[in-house]
């Protein structure tokens, strides 16, 4: 039983059982304990002192929600297939933990070796959405280590950021040492080797900064300056020296990194629990709303045996009873009748359940209904029309007609779907409130032929959420909508849909708002950022613990005007907060198609023609050493 | 043989360790499934759209307790030798989770749950207790004719489910409790509330099971 307890910490290491121990005893007087203690299926500990660098990679946000990042799991399997790294995790402890972990001063500890943070040589913080960002902050409390890059030196842990809201890395820039803008998985490795050269040299703080500096897709915030004109936009930023690099060009991949196969198995509940496979990266559609269908180009084709392959290993690995297919437009995976094939042989020969989520209107065949029907009987059908008139539909890029539209609507019926979930946007740039009214007068629509075609169980459920201008977008320059003016169109919504048996679910217009400040802030909105939390804003995600209250008084204590990151229109010929970040599409091409979304012009799918985005060029050696058919621009 | 006859029930004792200590007891269930379906053995599903493994844990666990002594029954298509089913269930456990004996049981025999009488606990303390002051506590309680207590809204009195207790000493002098409580479907003492009594809180000591013991 004693040796129970000391089993309990695997650390021959002194202060570090005494650490864990006190963890120990606060366990039990917390929600969920399981969600501290590590000890999954697959998890790798390496003994501390046999290893050059020890990185902790942090999700900042609970367990529940991070244990299954693909991406978090993707770098772990990296970095700790090298011996000379070892590789742990942290998440953001539930708000009781965090009290309990401050109450008994016991820092921030890593779920693998159980130490504390600021033991790692790098900490590699994981922001895939901006509403992180004060759990960021709070993460770096917690783990006892100064907020700000200027207040840390050579004795305190690196501390990288990566995700897809680092392509707008300003607002978060003070406190991180160096971004990794882009794809992370060569990236991460290039950090590394360059810290551990540095290390053997026992250089200073400067040094490893100037040094990551050198690495392609690798941002350091401390080495450039932002200037503003007194009207408040930028004036110009400039890097201390000629050689740094302006704009940075993201990092990406020539070809997909092999599919993880060795999933982490929770031994407690969390949201999504299964096999994961990206079958496809970027998109080539050109929504003009869509961030991820922007920063994520090219678009990069997964193998269709590899993803075979590495479903039935990860099954095999890890027991889990469900699969899923990411990507960002499923049906548009150019082998999606082949995939489909194999996965029914994987569902009849495993008894698993398969998830597809992301269907294109425009993409689907008689044929993938049939076969979509035949793989997840019982479940509903997603569309996503985005916008309810034709019109608005050309002005985002999304171009359907109404007819072709109900033609895929009845043809899901028809196929014995009874269940179709529509998402739409409010809020979209030019909308007018017939744009929205017709919105409602769809979704009845839809409603009425299936119950035409599949009877009186039909459901239709519409998700409303408010539109956000993101960086790097067509739709860049555009002011976000006047709160006002959102919860206008949603009262039309509601009225239109006032007992017609649709279904409702629509997004917090104020959550959207920190949203927008979020995406579209530059390096003063960090302030703010700070403010908010030390006012106490955490898990800014989770609507039952965001709150405005947390965020006005910020922007009044720092002296910013919120409007003006926010509804405020950009001029076409401002810098924008973003322009030293190159995603590989050009300013001047989201100029030309934001001008086109003006006349109502569209810009149909670009596999059928290029249109000269930039990827091509900035990523043209890339392209050289891709393989046969991977990338799909023509 | 009908195929009927070919299923086998297999019955597994096993130990959940430190890491497993705050998984509970429908986590385990998924734990379980998901290591048979590793394991490749020939497991009995269920039949319908989500088959799932039929197993039966003979006792739940109270959350932070570990277990030296757990038992589990589930259920195979085709009788293989308890050695490779055992070889199989171990290269596929998690942390934590220690296969100690496979035997096969008859088809007959009533659920496992059923077959529960009494659970043995010892207690580890954090910090040192002195023996003496501790023998008295544990004196009184077992003195006591009732001990009534409110579970989920309901009262009971804990103690007829104490059937056991006393102050242990270890070979290196440390000073612990034992317990064997009631466990009966419906009449089930829990370590943490006999502790309670005794006036210590969750924070203060570790609990193991170190028995389980079956109806004869
Ligand atoms: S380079 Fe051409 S084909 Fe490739 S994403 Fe850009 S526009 Fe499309």
């Amino acid at each position: 039983m004693a040796a129970a307890i000391k089993e309990l910490s695997n650390v021959p290491n002194s202060s570090q059982e005494t650490l864990w121990r006190r963890v120990e005893r606060i366990l039990p007087t917390v929600t969920k304990p399981g969600r501290y203690v590590g000890g999954e299926l697959n998890q790798v500990i390496k003994a501390w002192d046999s290893v050059r660098t020890h990185i902790a990679l942090v999700f900042p946000d609970i367990y529940d929600l991070g244990q299954s990042n693909l991406g978090l799991m993707l770098l772990y399997d990296i970095l700790n297939q090298r011996e000379d790294i070892a590789a742990e995790r942290a998440y953001s402890p539930w708000l009781d933990m965090e009290s309990a972990l401050r109450e008994n001063d016991i820092p921030l500890y890593s779920l693998e070796n159980k130490r504390a943070l600021a033991d790692f040589d790098i900490l590699g913080i994981s922001l895939p959405y901006e509403t992180l960002y004060t759990n960021f902050l709070n993460i770096l409390d917690l783990a006892h280590l100064p907020l700000r890059s200027a207040n840390r030196d050579e004795s305190h842990p690196l501390i990288i950021a990566g995700g897809q809201s680092v392509y707008n890395p300003e607002p978060v820039s003070p406190f991180v040492d160096a971004f990794v803008v882009g794809e992370g998985e060569e990236a991460i490795v290039d950090v590394v080797n360059t810290h551990q050269a540095w290390k053997t040299a026992g250089g200073s703080k400067q040094e490893l900064l100037a040094a990551l500096a050198k690495i392609p897709g690798v941002y350091v915030p401390s080495l450039y300056q932002m200037d503003f004109n007194a009207d408040g936009t930028i004036a110009a930023v400039t890097p201390e020296s000629p050689d740094l690099a302006l704009p940075i060009v993201k990092r990406i991949n020539a070809k997909l990194p092999p599919p993880l196969t060795r999933f982490l198995v929770p031994n407690v509940e969390v949201v999504q629990e299964r096999v994961s496979v990206e079958i496809m990266r970027g998109c080539t559609r050109g929504c003009r709303f869509c961030h991820a269908g922007m920063v994520n180009r090219p678009i990069r084709e997964r193998p269709l045996d590899e993803i075979l392959t590495a479903l039935k290993t990860g099954l095999d690995q890890t027991g889990y009873e469900e699969v899923s297919l990411l990507s960002l437009s499923s049906s548009d995976y150019s082998q999606i009748i082949p995939l489909i094939n194999g996965l029914r042989e994987l569902l009849q020969e495993r008894q698993v359940n398969i998830t597809l989520p992301s269907l294109r209107i425009e993409s689907f065949t008689e044929d993938l209904m049939d076969e979509l029907q035949s793989l997840t009987p019982g479940g509903g059908f997603t569309l996503a029309p985005e916008a309810g008139t034709e019109r608005m539909r050309a002005i985002i890029n999304k171009p359907i007609s109404d007819e072709a539209f109900m033609d895929t609507v009845r043809s899901v019926f028809k196929h014995g779907w009874k269940t179709i979930k529509l998402y739409f946007m409010i809020g979209h740039p030019q909308e007018t409130l017939e744009d929205v009214a017709a919105i409602a007068e769809l979704c009845k629509a839809v409603l009425y032929e299936g119950r035409q075609i599949a009877g009186g169980r039909t459901r239709v459920h519409a998700g409303i959420s408010t539109f956000i201008p993101k960086p790097h977008t067509p739709f860049q320059w555009v002011g976000f909508d006047s709160l006002e003016s959102i919860q206008q169109k949603l009262d039309i919504l509601h009225q239109g849909l006032h007992g017609a048996k649709v279904k409702m679910t629509w997004n917090d217009p104020e959550a959207s708002l920190l949203e927008s400040w979020l995406s579209r802030g530059d390096r003063r909105l960090s302030e703010v950022i700070l403010k908010a939390w030390q006012n106490g804003a955490r898990f800014d995600a989770w609507s039952d613990q965001f709150n405005m209250a947390h965020w006005r008084a910020a922007f009044t204590e720092v002296g910013l005007d919120p409007d003006f990151y926010s509804h405020r229109a950009r001029g076409l010929d401002e810098i924008l907060p973003w322009d030293h970040i190159n995603a590989g599409v050009k300013k001047s091409f989201l100029k030309t198609d934001y001008q086109w979304s003006l006349q109502g012009k569209t810009r149909p799918d670009c596999r059928g023609g290029c249109y000269g985005c930039g990827i091509l060029s900035a990523f043209n050696e890339l392209r050289l050493v891709a393989p046969d058919g991977g990338w799909k621009c023509p | 043989m009908s195929e009927q006859e070919q299923i086998t029930r297999i019955r597994l004792k096993y130990a959940k360790g430190p890491s497993l200590r705050f998984t509970g007891h429908l986590d385990m269930q998924r734990l379980w499934e998901r290591l048979l379906r590793r394991s490749g053995l020939p497991i009995r599903y269920s039949q319908g759209f989500n088959p799932r493994a039929r197993l039966n844990l003979a006792s739940a666990l109270p959350l932070g307790v570990i277990s030296e002594s757990e038992m589990l029954d589930f259920w195979m298509d085709v009788p293989l030798p308890t050695e490779t089913v055992r070889k199989h269930l171990a290269e596929n456990a998690p942390p934590g989770l220690d296969i100690q004996e496979v035997t096969s049981v008859s088809r007959q025999e009533i659920a496992l749950q059923e077959q529960m009488s009494a659970s043995e606990y010892q207690i580890t303390f954090y910090d040192p207790q002195p023996q003496s002051e501790l023998e008295d506590k544990v004196a009184a309680l077992l003195a006591a004719d009732q001990l009534p207590r409110v579970r989920r809204n309901k009262t009971y009195d804990l103690r007829p489910l104490i059937l056991d207790l006393k102050v242990t000493k270890a070979d290196d002098g440390e000073i612990g409790l034992w317990m064997r409580l009631n466990a009966e479907p419906g009449a089930t003492g829990r370590p943490d509330e006999v502790m309670e009594e005794l006036g210590f809180t969750n924070t203060q000591y570790l609990a193991c099971r170190t028995g389980l013991i079956l109806k004869a």
